[in-house]
């Protein structure tokens, strides 16, 4: 089997920022048992997909060796910093921008010093990739992909990893509902700011737990309008490609409000 | 100190195509040239903005994207290494800005007062946007101006693009407030480009010049239209047709830059100047002067 484990993970740096923060805790509890699945696990690489690394022109993948830094979120500045240290499977990368081309998705590497880094990518990492850090194959989010091809893309890259050889642990970084919070709140205060995004997030985590793929996949689209899903939830169609459609069912390690945002850790079985 | 005022605004867009371009020494990647007629449009305005000698530059950038309110740069001195994320082959410029924190606490100070949710930037290893160190590369490559850095608050697409840009205009008239009663001699730079849509495929290499031309005519008759009203200074027309010029030509002029930048000038009716026009992968850009100390000046004298 070559998807060991799977992941779908909230890219927001505020759990990481203030851990403590009650409305978040449980957050942070989920990353935390998500991270010992993941270990559990064993991957070879983390193969990743976050939202928040935006492309325009090409399917980007991270080719940059060693990836070390300290970012500053462009939001939640005020919070503090975010320090970085991850390695690339620069191999499977490289193999995964021909196997682009191979399915007809333009694409190119990334391999520049200076590169920004997603926050997204950075929490995932700070989260789930603990001290027997692995690498990392990280694909960028092209806006101009929809959910189909998000997921050829998914399952070409599993394909490319199983051909080298390796497991993975496939990761898709992303928000749920999406509606936010546009005055400052009392953080300890947080809850998820629309009763209906609220209904909206738990019908699908439901779908997810029971495994019921072919009505999430139905559901999805009209999820993403109605509850201004992070990037119209391709990140769901990143884990559905990569899985083939097909895992036996999901825990929601947690879920929770994020500045009113929905946010969830989700570990996947696969089939 | 008071009386202070807005000497000019310009709409200086920020594709980093034309930093490569020009090849500073600021900038790794090296390239033959190209997109010359908006670089030499670039240097109009860089003689222009030389004579109006402003105490800073107050730029409105769409790569700064917040979600809860308008941020201003707060930190005295910036400096770092501005990779492009987009475009990172052409982009790696190693910058140095200094902030007019007065300006930027006073202007952030007016659009809380106006009922903005508002917020300084202090974290001193905050990343600043290519779109805002483009821009003021363009205008002004020796960095010796201050600068007042505005983040695009997401407004215009979170809610509809009316209600985004009602407080662009909210933002742009406190951000007027707060230059006069500082007494700063300012310019305004709005960094946005006019039709938004691109190619997706980028020529090798970048700068080859034969596979430069406007992504689409409609986009182009757009932009020409907006162009030639606001060159004739029918400022009012200009915004009444806004709305449907971005939603038909995927105009970045959503994202608030220009709104802001008008409403900080007092929506005047005075021609613009248009320093020149192309396009990069496809997307169309003026690089435009609306010269207020001019116009007091023949308005002095008529």
């Amino acid at each position: 089997m070559t998807v060991v484990s799977a992941f779908l993970v909230p890219g927001t740096p505020l759990p990481l920022l203030r851990p403590d923060n009650p409305p978040w805790a449980p957050l942070v509890a989920g990353y935390q048992a998500a991270g010992e699945a993941l270990r559990a696990s064993n991957p070879d690489v983390l193969l990743v997909y976050s939202t928040q690394w935006i492309a325009v022109l090409d399917e980007l993948w991270q080719t940059r060796a060693h990836l070390t830094g300290i970012h500053v979120d462009e939001n939640w500045y005020e919070y503090g910093d975010l320090p970085f240290d991850m390695q690339s499977d620069v191999e499977l990368a490289e193999a995964c921008v021909a196997g682009c081309k191979e399915i007809g998705v333009s694409a190119k590497t990334v391999d520049y010093d200076g590169f920004p880094i997603d926050t997204g990518t950075i929490v995932m990492n700070n989260f789930l990739n603990g001290d027997d850090a692995r690498p990392l194959a990280i694909a960028a989010n092209n806006v101009y992909h929809d959910g189909e091809t998000t997921a050829r893309l998914a399952a070409m890259a599993v394909e490319t990893a199983k051909a080298q050889g390796k497991t993975v642990a496939l990761i898709a970084v992303g928000g749920l509902s999406g509606t936010i919070f546009r005055t400052e709140i009392d953080i300890a205060e947080d809850h998820i700011a629309d009763a209906t995004d609220e209904e909206w997030n738990r019908e699908m985590l439901r779908l997810m737990e029971s495994a019921s793929i072919e009505h999430l996949k139905q559901r999805a689209g009209d999820y993403a309008k109605a509850a201004k899903v992070d990037m119209g939830f391709k990140h769901l169609s990143w884990i559905l490609g990569g899985l083939g459609d097909n895992f036996d069912g999901a825990t929601v390690h947690a879920y929770g409000p994020v500045y009113g945002s929905g946010a969830a850790v989700v570990e996947f079985r696969p089939a | 100190m008071a009386d202070g005022e807005i000497l000019a605004g310009f709409l200086a867009p920020h594709p980093p195509h034309l930093v490569y371009g020009e090849n500073p020494p600021q900038n790794e990647p090296k390239s033959q040239g190209g997109w010359e007629q908006l670089r030499w449009a670039y240097e109009r305005a860089r003689k222009s903005l030389n004579d109006l000698k402003p105490d800073v530059l107050l730029v409105h950038s769409p790569h700064w994207i917040t979600q809860l309110g308008h941020h201003f740069l707060g930190v005295p001195t910036l400096s770092g290494k501005s990779v492009d994320p987009i475009f990172p082959n052409l982009f790696r410029y190693d910058f140095k800005l200094d902030v007019d924190v007065e300006l930027a606490e006073a202007c952030c100070a007016a659009a809380a007062d106006a009922g903005l949710v508002a917020k300084m930037m202090r974290n001193p290893r905050f990343r600043v946007d290519y779109g805002t160190i483009t821009t003021l590369h363009m205008m002004r490559p020796q960095w010796d101006i201050p600068v007042v850095g505005l983040s695009a608050n997401n407004s215009p697409y979170y809610l509809t693009t009316e209600e985004g840009l009602e407080e662009m205009d909210v933002l742009g008239r406190a951000t007027r407030k707060a230059i006069e009663q500082t007494g700063r001699r300012a310019v305004l730079l709005a960094s946005n480009t006019l039709c938004h849509y691109h190619f997706h495929e980028e020529p090798d290499p970048p700068e080859d010049m034969s596979r430069e031309h406007p992504h689409d005519y409609a986009g182009y008759q757009w932009d020409m239209r907006m162009i030639d009203l606001m060159r004739r200074g029918e400022t009012r027309e200009v915004f009444r047709l806004l709305p449907q010029f971005i939603d038909e030509a995927f105009a970045e002029v959503k994202s608030g830059a220009f709104t802001w930048m008008f409403a900080a000038m007092g929506y005047p009716e005075i021609p613009g100047e248009l320093h020149g026009y192309g396009t990069v992968i496809g997307t169309g850009n003026a690089v435009m002067e609306w010269n207020l100390a001019k116009a007091r000046e023949v308005g002095r004298a008529a």
